[in-house]
């Protein structure tokens, strides 16, 4: 019986420990490396191609981009947006869960980019969602703003305002 | 179920003491044990790491970043874009766009940390070589204090992971204390790790001590390690208590069950080492039956009751082992145990019947296993795990939560736990989104090209009209020069004479024409004396004209030469606009043949990568079934030694019953 025995607490080492090697770290291989590398390859490649896009149907001389941001964003839970330029639609949005956290924590969402003409132009962005106490709220702002040759940015900003203990939305207009 | 004690209670208390005719022979577990126990200690030291075995490998490396970056007030729209792609874990969208906007120059003043951000997305990513890099560049550049902290705190990671724990250690050190609260706990975790990678496990519990007095919310891995690091600085008696606490303590979700399970598991087989049976059951009595660690726990609490002479009892947890899934080792090893224990209660027909189940199943299993395989090396294994673990994008976040459709999937459980697959496989499934990346790409530079080529023949059809209307516009702007150089000339002429009848109104130069032809008439007939008064009228008249004209010449010349200003202005206007025209006449071409020149560039690029990528997964594909191929032979071999194993008890049972028929 004891050849046995020895065996069998062999064997429960074994079972015991099975874990032991899977836990050293990963041998640096040719393959990790090539890996490693290609992977930083394409991810240039990438920001090489978004950058030619940009530069081809959104020259800076033309481009206008709109983005939305939520400063606390407490009083009101959005659910879409909906903006219009020169009294065209051109952006419609609902939000996930996720995308109103990413808003909450700092994240800025592109949420429209597009060519305009130098000159005077009209955005209107209508927000919908939940405001103070579960109640539906709808609200819009509107901003005439005048394109120069540079890219125009311009940011719609959800704000929680403590005072009025409503949500406040403006926009900001980024030269 | 979060009661430690919920679960595995029942069934291994449940066994009873009956039986055994005759006292079970000495077990020789004693030096078995103990290397077990420092097996299950030196495993559960880095609990970070062996967090990364069960659930993704890197898993508290992107966590860390996740949450080092914290909610920020953004002062740049493009980085606030990034994050918003970074904390929906898009990380591929967040790194690219990122590097974009870097291009362009539209991150200011978040500089440094979206460098920061960069790097810890490529080592999220496993490009250690760039991350670091990225990081080393930060730090002697000389970037902030609170930038400099965490890219020294990053280095540190990516040296540990590559093995460089002393290079590790000296970037630790290297930090001043400016990390962000979610960082600090990892780093003191970090730091306890590579001191008990190199045997200073009193060191380690100086750091994790403070760490888990401090603050109530100290994650449970730094308690468990403090455990492990006290119990091997020789600290026994706390370091027991730590772990018993751990063991004993209420688990708020999955992750902390698992460890309270781990380390109730090591203090049951620490316990087995000091010859405590009794200790060691009611320790891995608290391990749940349906716990990661059940099947361990359960073997052991089977050493256990044998170490207490209580077959019985070890019959009750080996018997509920031997019926789970025989793809773990521990179940294989209770199949014969189980005959074991009934030898040792003297039931030794019954051990036999086992002792030949337990072939039986073996043999099963062995072709069970072969057809799994066959699977792997079919490309099911890889295929069926994509199919059933889906991924938006590549990166770390893709877990392997469930098994794939294949034949004896279950054995592949263990396989998928461990870290070098999770590895291999995660690359796998990074180089085929790669793959499905660059195709997108050639197709959308077949856009961009037919774009351009539009624009081309856009631009060339506009170009006739457009040169015809300039040069329409460029005759009549000479015509106007020529017109202006006229004026200019009279204008000249008239300053010189100075006597304003070049700025005479249309009526003053008739009065004048009028007064020249009298004056002319008057000459002829200058005898006659009713002529004189007349002639005499006539001077008067022309006086008057003289007198009005150079009266009116200094406002006339004012307003001409204001006039003269704005039509050579106009000229220089026209003049610009020919000249714009003409430039863009120029630098359009030239433009189309630029953007044709990057969009050829980048197609060869991507015709480049595209093979390379796919070779690569290949390759990955090819590695990742080795290792789950490597670990079912494994099992295979395992299966063998207990096959032999068993077939010898059965020729020593058959042996002794011959003898005792025999003596009879």
């Amino acid at each position: 019986m004891r050849p046995f025995t020895r065996f069998l607490a062999a064997a429960a080492l074994s079972a015991l420990t099975g874990l032991v090697a899977a836990q050293a770290p990963p041998a640096a291989t040719g393959l990790d490396e090539r890996v490693q590398q290609t992977k930083s390859d394409v991810i240039k490649l990438n920001r090489d191609l978004l950058v030619l896009e940009e530069e081809l149907l959104f020259p800076a001389s033309t481009q206008v981009a709109l983005f939305v941001s939520m400063d606390v964003g407490k009083l009101f839970e959005l659910d879409s947006v909906q903006i219009k330029l020169n009294d065209k639609l051109i952006a419609n949005h609902l939000y996930t869960p996720m995308e109103v956290q990413a808003l909450q924590r700092g994240g800025v969402q592109r949420v429209f980019v597009g060519n305009l003409k130098s000159g005077s132009h009209e955005i209107v962005a209508f927000f919908t969602g939940k405001g103070p106490h579960e109640r539906d709220y709808k609200r819009g702002a509107t901003i005439k703003f005048d394109k120069g040759t540079g890219a125009g940015y311009v940011e719609l900003r959800i704000k929680d305002s403590t005072g009025k203990l409503q949500p406040e939305f403006d926009v900001k207009v980024w030269q | 179920m979060n009661h430690p004690r919920s679960g595995c209670a029942a069934p291994l208390r449940g066994g009873s003491a009956s039986g055994p005719a005759k006292p079970a022979p000495r077990r020789s577990l004693g030096p078995a044990i103990a290397l077990l126990v420092a097996s299950m200690l030196a495993l559960a030291a880095p609990i970070h790491a062996s967090a990364q075995v069960d659930a993704a490998v890197d898993v508290p490396l992107a966590k860390g970043m996740s949450t080092s970056v914290e909610a920020q007030q953004v002062k740049a729209l493009h980085y606030g874009d990034t994050l918003f792609n970074f904390f929906q874990d898009k990380h591929f969208s967040a790194i690219t766009g990122l590097m974009t906007s870097q291009h362009f120059n539209r991150l200011s003043p978040h500089g440094d940390e979206a460098e920061v951000l960069r790097g810890g997305l490529l080592l999220s990513y496993g490009v250690h070589n760039e991350a670091g890099q990225i990081f080393a560049s930060l730090i002697e550049k000389g970037a902030p204090p609170s930038v400099r902290d965490r890219a020294w705190f990053y280095l540190a990671k990516i040296r540990y992971q590559r093995g460089f724990n002393s290079q590790a250690e000296a970037a630790l050190a290297r930090i001043e204390g400016r990390l962000p609260a979610a960082l600090v706990e990892e780093r003191g975790l970090l730091q306890a790790q590579l001191l008990m990678a190199r045997g200073d496990f009193a060191g380690a519990a100086a750091v994790l001590g403070p760490m888990t007095a401090q603050t109530k919310v100290a994650s449970p891995f730094a308690r468990f390690n403090l455990g492990v690091a006290l119990v091997k600085s020789g600290a026994s008696a706390r370091g027991t208590a730590v772990l018993d606490e751990i063991g004993r303590a209420p688990a708020a979700n999955e992750e902390q069950r698992s460890l309270r399970d781990r380390a109730n598991l090591a203090l049951g087989v620490a316990a087995l080492q000091d010859q405590r049976p009794e200790d060691a059951r009611r320790l891995l009595e608290r391990v749940r039956l349906n716990s990661l660690h059940a099947n361990k726990a359960l073997l052991g609490f089977g050493w256990a009751s044998s170490a207490q002479k209580k077959p019985g009892l070890a019959l009750v947890s080996w018997t509920e082992l031997a019926g789970r899934d025989a793809s773990d080792p521990a179940v294989l090893e209770a199949r014969i145990a189980l005959p074991f224990a009934h030898a040792e209660m003297g039931a030794l027909g019954q051990s036999l019947k086992l002792y030949e189940s337990a072939v039986s199943e073996y043999d099963s299993e062995e072709r069970r296993l072969d057809a799994s395989i066959g699977a792997i090396r079919a490309g099911k294994l890889i295929d069926g795990l994509l199919d059933r673990n889906p991924a938006d994008e590549m990166g770390w976040f893709g877990k392997l939560g469930k098994l794939p459709e294949m034949p004896h999937a279950a054995h592949l459980s263990q396989v998928l736990a461990q870290h070098e697959f999770q590895e291999a496989f995660k690359n796998f499934r990074d180089l085929r989104f790669l793959e499905g990346n660059l195709q997108q790409w050639r197709d959308s530079l077949g856009v961009f090209r037919d774009m351009l080529e539009n624009r081309r023949q856009a631009f060339a059809a506009r170009l006739q009209p457009t040169r015809d209307g300039a040069l329409a516009e460029a005759t009549k702007a000479t015509s106007l020069r020529q017109r202006r150089d006229v004026l200019v000339s009279d204008v000249a002429k008239a300053e010189r004479d100075g006597d304003g009848v070049a700025y005479a109104d249309a009526a003053q130069r008739g009065l004048l024409a009028r007064v020249e032809g009298l004056q002319a008439a008057l000459k002829t007939q200058s005898d006659n004396p009713e002529i004189a008064a007349l002639a005499e009228r006539v001077r008067l008249t022309a006086g008057v004209l003289a007198w009005d004209l150079a009266q009116a010449a200094p406002a006339r010349r004012w307003t001409t030469q204001k006039d003269m200003g704005q039509i050579n202005q106009q000229l220089e206007q026209v003049a610009l606009r020919e000249a714009a025209l003409a430039q863009a006449q120029r630098d359009e071409p030239a433009r189309f043949e630029r953007f044709a020149a990057r969009i050829e560039a980048l197609s060869r690029q991507i015709d480049a990568a595209l093979p390379r990528v796919t070779a690569l997964k290949a390759e990955q594909q090819g590695a990742a079934q080795q290792i789950a191929e490597a670990a079912l032979v494994n099992q295979k071999q395992r299966l063998a030694a207990y096959t032999l194993q068993a077939r010898f008890e059965i020729a020593q049972l058959i042996d002794r019953a011959t003898v005792a028929r025999n003596e009879k």
